[in-house]
């Protein structure tokens, strides 16, 4: 900025300055026309004061003439108070403005915002520096932005260069099970060990695929308009679950769903509620007002206080002392992806009565009319 | 006992598959890229081809493409990346079914197995009545399809998913419906299987595919078959 600088301080004295001599003028005016009026009305006082400068005036003022002129002094004065009062104003108020648009745009999350740094006042260098600052900001979270997005990617390689070399692992553990009966019984008990942990890492590095899939928002709904009881009784028929398991659900509940999500994320509930929970779990599907709900409930311990926060959490485990699990600890943060891709939610809860409910919900879709049948040929 | 190639690039895995299959007591062959695939689909038709979709040169897409050019060989198409974008693209290429890696040989097992009965000849219908769509003609006897008098090159499950539609003219079927009957139960889930088929079948019988007057998507609902 190589404009001269006009300090808003210098501004506002000049202004106030300005309505000081011009209240002063017309004060001064108001009194000598007062006191004229006076040494006319009462000339023995006014013969010893003023009556010289009187005689010497042209013509006479009267009262109504004197009122007349203060009457537009007064209008004069209150229109330059007020003109010097809007002027500074706009200069200072209206940047004042668009800088609080800008904060608010900025707090909205648009770090690209700037305010035009028009001026040559303080209110300018206000401006300035709050570019400075939203520049700094963008950069700063750009560079994170992009940390985090070689980090998520980072994830992603990973998994997919384990995929290969488990590939074939995993493709000759059945292989080498069936022949542990010729084996010493060391190497039995290692090819026994060996193969349950292929199957372990099989799991983690599918699931670690899946979830750096919603990373990469790339995993998509593929939802249809379903039967809801039969898409719980699917799951869990091809689970072998439906002994152990309550499904309680209204006939003709339909619902738009990604059958596929929906089976891995009720599956992971029910899974998890057979495992930590007891017997009976129930599975009751509802219509609400704002879509469907799911329950998974059981009646086990339910879940720790504590850990309630931090159940979605990625490799959460709600007992650090706890030996590593089957899962891969990524099920319950995959489900909640699945959850939200439907535009649901999931959440978890204890009941007043003990055990654990999770709640899977989704949004009513836009229900698609029926179709009509075909006009007769 | 079952002959099958499989296409896949890495050596390892490769070798890792063969070994399985060979326990399970198929007849295995194997390629390390998808021209060698094609050439072996030619000079020796095996029973089911089981396609990676990372290959050098062609791609498994490309290759299903040149596969589906000459031959109806059921397909099973291994996604190494098991992005919803690859599943679907494969199928649309003409794949009968997907897998994503690490592959479990009994899974590989149920699935190659699924695919060689549904590749089995549809078993004629009863009532053995042609049924005529404009200039579409579908012979449930003979199980011959024709359009405007010449006769279409229908992949079986092409063929099993019209005479599903063909039957019920002017229903909506779901895609679920279509699933359960066409495909089995085994596949209740995915009925992106469907999408593709129908999309297959109207390339064959639709005059203007992007513009479907035989075969209609019921947005929401389903397919509904019939002028």
């Amino acid at each position: 900025m190589t404009a001269p600088r006009v300090s808003l301080q210098r501004r506002l004295l000049l202004g106030v300055v300005g309505v000081a001599v011009v209240t002063a003028a017309v004060t001064g005016t108001a009194t000598v026309a007062g006191f004229l009026v006076v040494a006319e009305e009462h000339p023995i006082g006014a013969n010893r004061v003023g009556g010289r400068i009187l005689a010497e005036l042209p013509g006479r003022l009267t009262t109504a003439q004197v009122g007349l002129a203060l009457v537009v002094l007064g209008v004069v004065l209150v229109t330059s108070a007020v003109g010097t009062a809007v002027s500074l104003g706009e200069r200072v108020l209206r940047p004042i403005g668009r800088l609080a648009d800008a904060a608010d745009r900025m707090a909205a999350g648009d770090l690209s915002v700037r305010v035009p740094p028009d001026g040559d006042d303080e209110i300018a260098d206000v401006a300035q520096s709050f570019n400075h600052m939203a520049r700094s900001l963008q950069e700063s979270v750009t560079t994170l932005q992009r940390m985090e997005e070689t980090a998520r990617r980072f994830a992603a390689d990973v998994s997919h260069e384990l995929r290969t070399p488990l590939a074939s692992m995993v493709a000759v553990t059945d292989v080498l099970s069936a022949h542990g009966d010729g084996m010493s019984a060391d190497a039995a008990r290692a090819t026994h060990l060996v193969v349950r942990e292929i199957g372990h890492l099989d799991r983690l590095v599918t699931d670690l695929i899946e979830v750096s899939r919603f990373d990469a928002g790339t995993a998509l709904l593929d939802a249809e308009w379903v039967d809801v009881a039969a898409a719980l009784d699917a799951t869990l028929v091809r689970r072998g679950w439906t002994d152990q398991v309550q499904v309680r659900a209204p006939e003709g509940l339909t619902a738009s769903l990604d059958l596929r999500r929906f089976d891995l994320v009720l599956a992971n509930l029910v899974g998890n509620a057979l495992k930590y929970g007891s017997a009976p779990v129930v599975v009751t599907a509802q219509e609400g007002p704002e879509g469907i709900a799911v329950d998974v409930t059981d009646c086990g311990p339910g879940i720790p206080h504590d850990a309630l926060p931090h159940l979605f959490e990625r490799f959460y485990k709600a007992d650090a002392a706890r030996a590593r699990s089957d899962g891969s600890g990524l099920g319950l943060a995959i489900a909640l992806e699945n959850a939200r891709l439907h535009g649901g939610d999931l959440t978890a809860a204890n009941r007043p009565d003990g055990g654990a409910v999770f709640r899977f919900t989704a949004p009513a879709a836009v229900r698609p009319a029926p179709p009509r049948p075909p006009p007769p040929r | 006992m079952p002959r099958i190639l499989l296409i896949e690039d890495d050596p390892q895995v490769r070798e890792g598959l063969e070994i399985a299959l060979r326990h399970l007591g198929h007849d295995v062959a194997s390629r390390g890229d998808g021209e060698a695939g094609v050439e072996a689909v030619r000079s020796a038709p095996p029973d089911v081809v089981v396609l990676d979709v990372m290959l050098p040169g062609a791609d498994g897409f490309e290759t299903c493409r040149r596969l589906r050019a000459f031959s109806q060989v059921p397909i099973v198409m291994l996604t190494a990346r098991s992005d919803d974008l690859d599943v679907v693209a494969g199928l649309e290429a003409g794949a009968d079914d997907y897998l994503t890696k690490p592959v479990r040989p009994r899974v590989l097992e149920a699935k190659l197995k699924a695919v060689l009965r549904r590749a089995a000849p549809a078993t004629p219908a009863g009532r053995s009545g042609p049924l005529e769509f404009g200039d579409v003609v579908v012979d449930r006897g003979s199980l011959v399809v024709t359009k405007g008098g010449t006769a279409l090159d229908l992949t079986p499950m092409e063929l099993r998913l019209l005479l599903a539609l063909a039957g019920s003219p002017g229903l909506v079927l779901s895609r679920q419906q279509l699933l359960a009957g066409v495909w089995g139960q085994d596949h209740l889930g995915d009925s992106r299987l469907v999408d593709a088929c129908v999309q297959r079948l109207r390339a064959k019988i639709e005059d203007v595919p992007a513009d479907p007057q035989l075969l209609r998507t019921v947005r929401g609902f389903g397919y509904r078959f019939g002028l």
